[in-house]
């Protein structure tokens, strides 16, 4: 059954009405003389009520716009799945996102022409968060601010992306593939539901580290901690006048050498092993993080590595940084010590590596070490007896000084 | 036969074999007895059939062509070969409002079992009156089937099946491809004369062709599949009725269409293809039709200007990538 | 000739008046649409030379082929409801007034292009001579189509080859409103024939015995392999006043023409038929139908009541054809399918 529901005539005059709000959603179950929505005739508010049992489908037509009576409303289908099924809303008008007063940064997705606030309250299904667009609105691209092609807006309908929020392709047209990136990294949030808001364009090097999150999903991941002593290294960081930091990324460094699994990676042809350690530190910085890489960090001579160091930070300050500069570590560092509320964190495994070793604040001269690991290239023995190595460097750190 | 013959000879092989079959079937045209056709295609067939069954006519496309018509009309299986399609548009009369509305307009009651043979599109710096592709000039006929040979075997088949049939059909051949070589077995069952052929199979677009044009397509695929992109190449084989359902299954596949044609742009066949696809494969495609075709200017004489004029596999290969650009 | 034979030939001129008369009627009325050409006065050749024809021969015939038609044998019920467009009309309602077509009785057409049955009916002739048949195609045409170039295309093809073909124009003097001296630049058509060594000869086309006689003897030569002949019948489509004085006079759309009027109008009114009044039908002169009855009646072979038995049963037969078409159905969109298709047999396209 598929009965549609009509503009009704409550008066003799009536020829329009206005609905106010639909108080049933689609895929709700009505019954017989239930209240459908509340709508405003020529004389007075009154109920929409339904003339059937069933569940209501949509399309659901507009609130506040003028409606002939015996104009086709909404439907009353047989079942929740048909109800689902069924062509869903009409292009709701937008709310036009508040006009930010920061300049460049602000999206332009070209904005539809704003429309009344009470409109707001439109008849949008609120089952999904993506709605898809429907099929009786595939032609009208410029009416909704984007242009899709048929094939993608076919796509977008079948993996629930909302369209509006898919970045188009160059030529500024949204296509299968768009559609199927925005599908692959997951759902988005519905932002109407919310209060106004304004995107802002990831830059380059926080795409980099999204995207390499989104890759780093997959990665089975393991973690394994340890309290371990940081009294030695603290001691021997301020002898020798070196960065802390540093002397903790050379102990990784030496450690993996001794370990040389923890300095391979997952392929799908299988494990590349590389024998060059090249540590990346994780680095705090005002937009987000950064991992710049000190290259060689096992083999060479500590004093270059604190040169590379001073160099590579004052890049991170100076807010120049390449990829050269932060990508391709082969094991990486991420330290909170400084803050000492915290007492231990895991950290992601990034894609390139095999494990991340993470740290919290010293108490007590121990701080917790959190190795998080990619099971596909080391197992839990091994891990055990990495930190077993590293904690045998950092009890004596005197070995990390020579090359 | 194992070995690869020419398009002429395939075609020569057909009517031998279906003049042998049957002696309503008859070859009419300029130079087709004597002379062996100017493009080989009936030769040595005079001497084995004779001047009845291999007539040499005077210039007279309108007049012969028409006779063809006569003689279908009673029985007989007539092949008229008109030398180039160009000339043919002095047999228009006789092939559109003779041949094409004859059963019709007797209330179905006259056989129509009539061939017509030529080649059509751009050869050697034939000039603008001997290079022109005028298919789209026959494809709106109702009552006419065309069919467009691109492959020696497919030369085989379908003259076969047209001089079989008691329809009037155009065979649309080409005057570079009777000296192009291909296989062709003779016992393999046909596939039915309409049905287009993928040529080559790929996921990144269809290309969607026929005649000469389909060796310049699979050239560029196999350009195209260095650079990573894998191009379907579809050979319609046949402009009238077109198989629409092997092109809208390609498209379901690739979602990206290009046609390509060596007539002129503006309303060639490739234009009837494009809105046909598009009708039937819109919520397939990801980007708009694509159309390769040649220049809207008559074929110039200058040889530079015309490898310019018609569709190279460079234009090809362009259009393709900025198909499959996003 | 025997009595039967001349009765014959009056009665069926008598029919293709009838006929046409009461064609134009019906279609003042409503019930036949498009072009209608009509033959008022042309009978005696279209009467003559199908009566010299065998079964066996075919006919091809131009646009103004009714009486063609039904001397042949196709009923006039089946011509009047092809010109009504209905379903039980010679050709299924698909072809009308200009494409008359029956295979049984090997009629070939009907073609409203003039200069197609030339090739037509060479085709036709080609066939014959493959097949060594004693049997002819007989090719009608008017005094225009010999300027359409198959004509010569044709001619020069059927003495090549020797073809069986009998060419038959009928030289009403007319070209739509042209008169031939201004369409031809040798008006003696069989000269221009003549030109492709075709034996050729004109004959009174007013006069249906010698129209008849003509034929058969061209047929025979035909028939015994002699190749193609050409008979040019002079005869009159009524049109007014033009039979009177062709040199002196100046064609009606002329003057009409030079006195501003809607050339298009003009033109219409020459296609569109209008049919003569008897007065203008008497002032034409010499008439076949009056002459056949005459020599008839002093030969012996008809008397007065006689030939009024013969109008009656005409003008019968004309009201059954004209109530058979009125009946008769329209055809379907499904039949004009098939009609399209007819040559499909079992063969899937695709």
């Amino acid at each position: 059954m598929h009965e549609p529901v009509t503009m009704p005539q409550l008066s003799d005059t009536m020829q329009t009405g206005r609905l106010h709000h639909w108080v049933k959603q689609p895929g709700d179950a009505v019954k017989k003389g239930d209240v459908l929505a509340e709508m405003e005739s020529d004389k007075a508010v009154m109920d929409v009520e339904a003339f059937h049992d069933g569940y209501l489908a949509g399309p659901l037509a507009q609130t506040d716009t003028d409606i002939s009576v015996g104009a086709v409303i909404g439907y009353i289908v047989d079942t929740p799945e048909q109800a689902t099924q069924a062509a869903p809303a009409p292009e709701p008008p937008r709310v036009a996102p508040t006009p930010s007063p920061v300049g460049a940064e602000t999206v332009h997705r070209p904005a539809p022409p704003p429309t009344s606030p009470a409109t707001t309250m439109s008849a949008v299904p609120r089952a999904a968060s993506e709605t898809p667009p429907s099929s009786a609105t595939q032609a009208a691209a410029s009416v909704e601010g984007f242009k899709a092609t048929p094939y993608a807006r076919g796509l977008a309908r079948e993996l629930r992306i909302d369209l509006r929020y898919t970045s188009p392709a160059p030529d500024g047209v949204i296509h299968a593939s768009q559609v199927i990136a925005v599908a692959l990294r997951g759902p988005q949030p519905d932002l109407e539901a919310g209060p106004p808001y304004e995107i802002k364009p990831l830059s380059t090097m926080a795409r980099a580290v999204a995207d390499n999150m989104i890759a780093a999903l997959r990665t089975p991941t393991f973690r394994i901690s340890a309290r371990l002593p940081l009294t030695a290294l603290r001691t021997l960081a301020n002898a020798e006048a070196q960065s802390l930091t540093l002397l903790l990324a050379r102990a990784c460094a030496k450690t993996v050498r001794a370990h040389p699994r923890f300095n391979a990676v997952y392929t799908a042809q299988g494990l590349a092993q590389r024998e060059r350690v090249d540590v990346g530190i994780a680095v705090d910085i005002p937009d987000g993080l950064v991992t710049p890489v000190i290259t060689d960090a096992a083999d060479r001579p500590l004093r270059e590595l604190a040169e590379d160091w001073r160099i590579l930070r004052d890049r991170v300050k100076r807010r120049r940084m390449s990829p050269e500069h932060y990508q391709g570590a082969t094991f990486y560092l991420s330290n909170l010590g400084d803050f000492e509320q915290v007492t231990h964190f895991d950290a992601i495994v990034p894609q390139g590596a095999a494990a991340i070793l993470a740290l919290g604040a010293e108490h007590g001269g121990n701080a917790e070490f959190t190795l998080s690991c990619d099971h596909r290239v080391v197992f839990g023995a091994e891990a055990a007896r990495f930190l077993e190595t590293l904690s045998s460097f950092l009890a004596d750190p005197k070995p990390l000084i020579g090359d | 036969m194992s070995d690869p013959i020419y398009y002429w000879q395939a075609l020569n092989r057909a009517l031998d074999t279906e003049l042998a079959a049957d002696d309503a079937v008859f070859v009419l045209g300029e130079d087709v007895g004597l002379y062996g056709g100017s493009y080989r295609v009936t030769e040595g067939l005079y001497a084995k059939y004779g001047e009845w069954r291999l007539r040499d006519t005077p210039i007279s496309e309108g007049g012969f062509t028409g006779l063809a018509v006569g003689a279908a009309m009673v029985g007989m299986r007539p092949i008229a070969e008109i030398m180039t399609i160009n000339f043919a548009l002095l047999a228009m009369d006789a092939i559109i409002n003779m041949a094409a509305k004859i059963p019709f307009m007797s209330g179905g009651q006259f056989p129509m079992p009539l061939v017509v043979r030529m080649p059509g599109g751009v050869a050697k710096q034939l000039a603008a009156q001997h290079s022109q592709s005028l298919e789209q000039t026959l494809m709106n006929v109702p009552g006419l089937r065309i069919a467009v040979p691109a492959t020696p075997q497919d030369a085989w088949w379908q003259l076969r099946q047209a001089i079989r049939s008691d329809e009037p059909i155009i065979l649309l051949e080409h005057e570079l491809l009777y000296f192009s070589k291909g296989p062709v077995d003779t016992v393999a069952e046909a596939p039915p004369m309409h049905r287009a052929r993928i040529h080559r199979e790929g996921s990144d677009l269809s290309i969607v062709t026929y005649s000469r044009m389909l060796d310049l397509s699979l050239q560029a695929a196999r350009q195209l599949s260095e650079k990573g992109i894998e191009a379907e190449v579809v050979d319609l084989r046949s402009l009238r009725p077109i198989d629409w359902d092997t092109c809208r299954s390609s498209l379901e596949k690739t979602h990206r269409l290009l046609v390509v044609e060596e007539d002129s742009h503006f309303a060639g066949a490739g234009a009837a293809v494009v809105a046909g696809l598009t009708e039937r494969a819109f919520y397939a495609l990801d980007a708009a039709p694509a159309r390769v075709a040649g220049l809207d200017m008559p074929i110039p004489y200058n040889g530079v200007l015309e490898a310019a004029g018609i569709p190279r596999p460079s234009d090809i290969v362009r259009a393709a990538e900025e198909l499959c650009a996003n | 000739m025997e009595s039967e034979k001349m009765v014959a030939l009056l009665r069926d001129m008598l029919l293709a008046r009838a006929f046409e008369e009461r064609a134009a009627e019906e279609y003042t009325k409503g019930n036949i649409g498009g072009f209608l050409h009509l033959y008022p006065g042309e009978e005696a050749v279209a009467v003559g030379v199908l009566h010299a024809a065998e079964p066996s021969d075919y006919i091809v015939s131009t646009y103004r082929e009714h009486v063609h038609a039904m001397v042949r044998g196709i009923p006039p019920k089946k011509v009047m409801a092809e010109l009504f467009g209905k379903k039980d009309g010679c050709s299924h309602g698909m072809g009308g007034s200009m494409h008359l077509f029956d295979r049984e009785r090997r009629f070939m057409g009907g073609y409203a292009i003039v200069g197609e049955t030339y090739p037509v009916a060479a085709g036709i002739a080609y066939a014959i001579a493959m097949r060594e048949l004693p049997e002819a195609a007989i090719c009608f045409f008017g005094d225009g189509a010999v300027n359409q170039g198959t004509f010569h295309e044709i001619l020069n093809m059927v003495v090549l080859w020797r073809l069986p073909v009998l060419f038959v124009c009928e030289n009403n003097h007319y070209q739509i409103g042209t008169e031939i001296h201004r369409h031809s630049a040798v008006v003696e058509v069989y000269k221009r024939a003549a030109g492709y060594r075709i034996p050729a000869r004109r004959v009174d086309g007013m006069d249906v015995l010698q129209v008849r006689h003509a034929t058969l003897e061209a047929l025979e030569q035909i028939r015994e392999g002699n190749g193609p002949q050409f008979l040019e019948f002079e005869t009159y489509r009524f049109r007014g006043h033009s039979m009177a004085d062709p040199s002196t006079y100046r064609p009606k759309v002329e003057v009409q023409a030079f006195e501003n009027q809607d050339p298009i109008r003009v033109a219409l009114s020459e296609t569109l038929p209008r049919y003569p009044s008897a007065e203008e039908i008497a002032a034409a002169g010499p008439n076949s139908i009056e002459r056949l009855a005459e020599h008839l009646d002093q030969a012996g072979h008809l008397r007065a009541e006689q030939l009024q038995v013969l109008r009656e049963d005409v003008a019968r037969i004309v009201d059954d054809a004209v109530q058979f078409a009125k009946a008769s159905p329209d055809p379907t969109l499904e039949e004009a399918q098939a009609c399209l298709d007819c040559n499909r047999g079992t063969e899937v396209l695709i």
